[in-house]
């Protein structure tokens, strides 16, 4: 059995989702999450917000005529040396 | 084409594939689209003409972002309504996920928030626990490598990140009540 309740579970949780923890707490914290209902509920809300965050946030792309630009200080930028 | 170093990896190998995170954190940090576009060309000027310093083999993305956050912090204009970090310092952290779970326990609702206003709830943080958010959980950073970005230590950038995302849930939710996409729970009083 692992030592890991539902207090340790869910003080883990934040970093067991960023997989920040040792992989041997990472194994008990899982454990503890597969078997126990509450846990598992508070863990999927908390991973939907995680992944809601990452795709909603993360879509702007660097514009094409800032890209153009940077390209171009960069060659002016090369041929002074 | 721009290689002062002329061994190892060039800049623009390594830099440019870069250049997306760097106008997401650009535009978080300076709330402004012409300001982030001027933030990240000084950053890309600045890594190329210190590019001898970057070390071959780490990370290329957070070594630019550190360059990127340092300049906004010397150079730039602070946000004109910068919102003030102390009242997220002395919040309660669990006295409004725990409810938002209980109504809504698979989040479900966050599908129907469209992205603008994930930006704008994003926006509204305090800086300190915007920038940690966005390097973490929109870019990927590891605490580490943002301990090192912010210069700050690896429990401050936990401690942060934990009540940027509690104060970001709680402003998603109060949207979507708003909007009806979820019906709060009635109160027992």
């Amino acid at each position: 059995m692992s030592g890991v309740d539902c207090t340790k579970a869910m003080a883990h949780l934040a970093d067991y989702l960023k997989r920040e923890l040792t992989p041997e707490l990472m194994v008990e914290v899982r454990q503890h999450i597969d078997r126990c209902r509450d846990c598992f509920q508070l863990a999927q809300f908390e991973e939907k917000f995680l992944a809601m965050l990452e795709v909603r946030a993360g879509r702007e792309t660097c514009p094409g005529k800032l890209r153009a630009r940077i390209l171009e200080m960069l060659r002016a930028e090369a041929e002074r040396h | 084409m721009a290689d002062p170093s002329a061994a190892g990896p060039t800049f623009d190998q390594e830099a440019l594939p870069h250049l997306d995170a760097l106008y997401r954190v650009a535009l978080r940090l300076t709330g402004d689209p012409s300001q982030a576009e001027d933030l990240v060309q000084d950053t890309m000027l600045k890594a190329y003409r210190s590019w001898r310093q970057y070390r071959p083999g780490t990370n290329a993305k957070g070594w630019l972002l550190t360059i990127l956050r340092n300049t906004f912090i010397n150079d730039y204009r602070r946000r004109k309504h910068e919102p003030i970090a102390m009242d997220l310092e002395l919040a309660e952290p669990h006295a409004i996920d725990r409810s938002v779970q209980e109504v809504d326990p698979e989040g479900s609702f966050f599908a129907q928030i469209v992205d603008a206003k994930v930006l704008e709830a994003i926006d509204a943080l305090p800086q300190e626990f915007r920038e940690v958010l966005v390097l973490s959980d929109v870019e990927g950073m590891r605490y580490a490598e943002i301990a090192e970005t912010l210069h700050i230590p690896v429990g401050t950038v936990k401690s942060r990140l934990f009540r940027a995302r509690r104060q970001l849930q709680a402003d998603l939710y109060a949207h979507a009540v708003e909007m009806g996409y979820i019906q709060p729970r009635e109160s027992h009083t």
